[in-house]
């Protein structure tokens, strides 16, 4: 299943969330940047504080440009509207692809732009548990804390994956005709060190 | 800057734009016009070509998506420099005898694809039984509007076939 973020549920648990306190900076941010963690301040209880931080992580969890290399299945999404990618190519067991259809035969040292050709010197899918397609916030969010989920990651090794990893940054200079992740790599990063600071609490 | 060794020549070195494809120097650089544009998109391998590595395996790779200037330093080989002396190479003349192309605008991508794999058969060969299933996966990927593929795959398979002690185990 994938995120349908039209769906009348979705669309309700926005309205929702957006009356609540902990959501707040979320709705004041625009959909292509993100909240400063000093917006969060004015939370009081650290658990909110933290659940709404991540909320606002959210914006770039279920981002095209994170999203399509996290799928459900073994095939990657590409392009803004996360369709199946073309030519079908598959995970492999190692992420890289099939032996016939390797990643990085296409995806090259850097971005193609003439081409359209995104391109990264480690250009892969996330593993198969790491798959966030079609699924809520919270489950990615309890996903994330799992290190039998998330690469074997502490959640303090998170503020690094996300940001400073040169294939993560990718996201945020996708090149021509891919519109960006919201904000900077650097705010990311900010913003999960927050997470997990104030106890890397999850949203409901 | 671009130094490339293209059918065991050398090109270069040469100052070539950023934005340039490895499709358009071979095609309208170099006049080397067997390696095809397709779709422009790495979905039809029609312009692949065979990059040879340092280490002696071989792997095709396609060239419209390619910047020219990624090929620096190394060594392919293109449609063109399969024959040898004006004789077709034993997987060109396989594709004649049975018809494996119309068209012919997938032949190129097909035949270098098609001769790593002989090549990386000869290094390493499959059993009888896995043959089938390592053609198809060795020419996935490849599009063909013309023939269907399955004469694509009996040319292939009707060369390793002829000389089993070098390409099966």
């Amino acid at each position: 299943m994938q995120l349908n973020l039209r769906s009348p549920l979705f669309v309700s648990i926005v309205i929702l969330s957006a009356s609540m306190p902990a959501s707040h900076a979320v709705s004041e941010a625009a959909s292509d940047a993100l909240a400063s963690v000093e917006s969060f301040a004015s939370i009081g209880d650290t658990a909110a504080r933290s659940a709404a931080i991540f909320t606002e992580l959210g914006k770039v969890l279920t981002h095209p440009r994170c999203l399509n290399c996290h799928p459900a299945g073994d095939r990657p999404r590409q392009g803004d509207m996360a369709r199946l990618h073309q030519p079908p190519v598959e995970r492999g067991a190692d992420g890289f692809g099939l032996p016939a259809m390797r990643c990085p035969i296409c995806h090259l040292q850097a971005n193609f732009d003439a081409a359209g050709m995104p391109g990264n010197p480690i250009w892969h899918l996330a593993p198969r548990e790491m798959g966030w397609e079609g699924k809520t916030l919270r489950e990615i969010c309890i996903q994330i804390k799992d290190p039998a989920r998330n690469g074997n990651r502490s959640v303090d090794a998170l503020i690094e994956h996300i940001g400073e990893d040169h294939l993560v940054g990718w996201a945020w200079a996708p090149g021509y005709g891919r519109q960006p992740a919201p904000g900077t790599q650097k705010q990311a990063g900010a913003l999960v060190e927050a997470w997990v600071k104030t106890g890397a609490e999850c949203p409901n | 800057m671009l130094s490339v060794t293209i059918n065991g020549r050398a090109y270069g070195p040469r100052e070539v734009r950023d934005e340039l494809s490895m499709n358009d120097f071979l095609r309208e650089y170099l006049g080397m016009t067997g390696t095809k544009f397709g779709c422009g998109a790495a979905q039809c391998l029609s312009c692949a070509v065979i990059v040879d590595g340092p280490d002696g395996t071989s792997y095709t790779m396609p060239t419209c998506i390619a910047p020219a200037a990624s090929f620096n330093g190394k060594s392919i080989r293109t449609v063109e420099g399969h024959a040898k002396n004006g004789e077709l190479s034993v997987l060109q003349k396989a594709f004649i005898e049975h018809f494996a192309f119309q068209c012919g605008y997938c032949t190129a991508g097909f035949l270098n694809e098609g001769q790593v794999l002989l090549e990386r058969l000869a290094k390493k060969p499959v059993a009888r039984a896995d043959l089938e299933k390592t053609i198809v996966e060795a020419l996935d990927g490849h599009l063909c509007r013309c023939t269907g593929y399955i004469k694509y795959h009996e040319a292939v398979r009707a060369v390793i076939l002829a000389d089993p002690g070098r390409y099966l185990s």
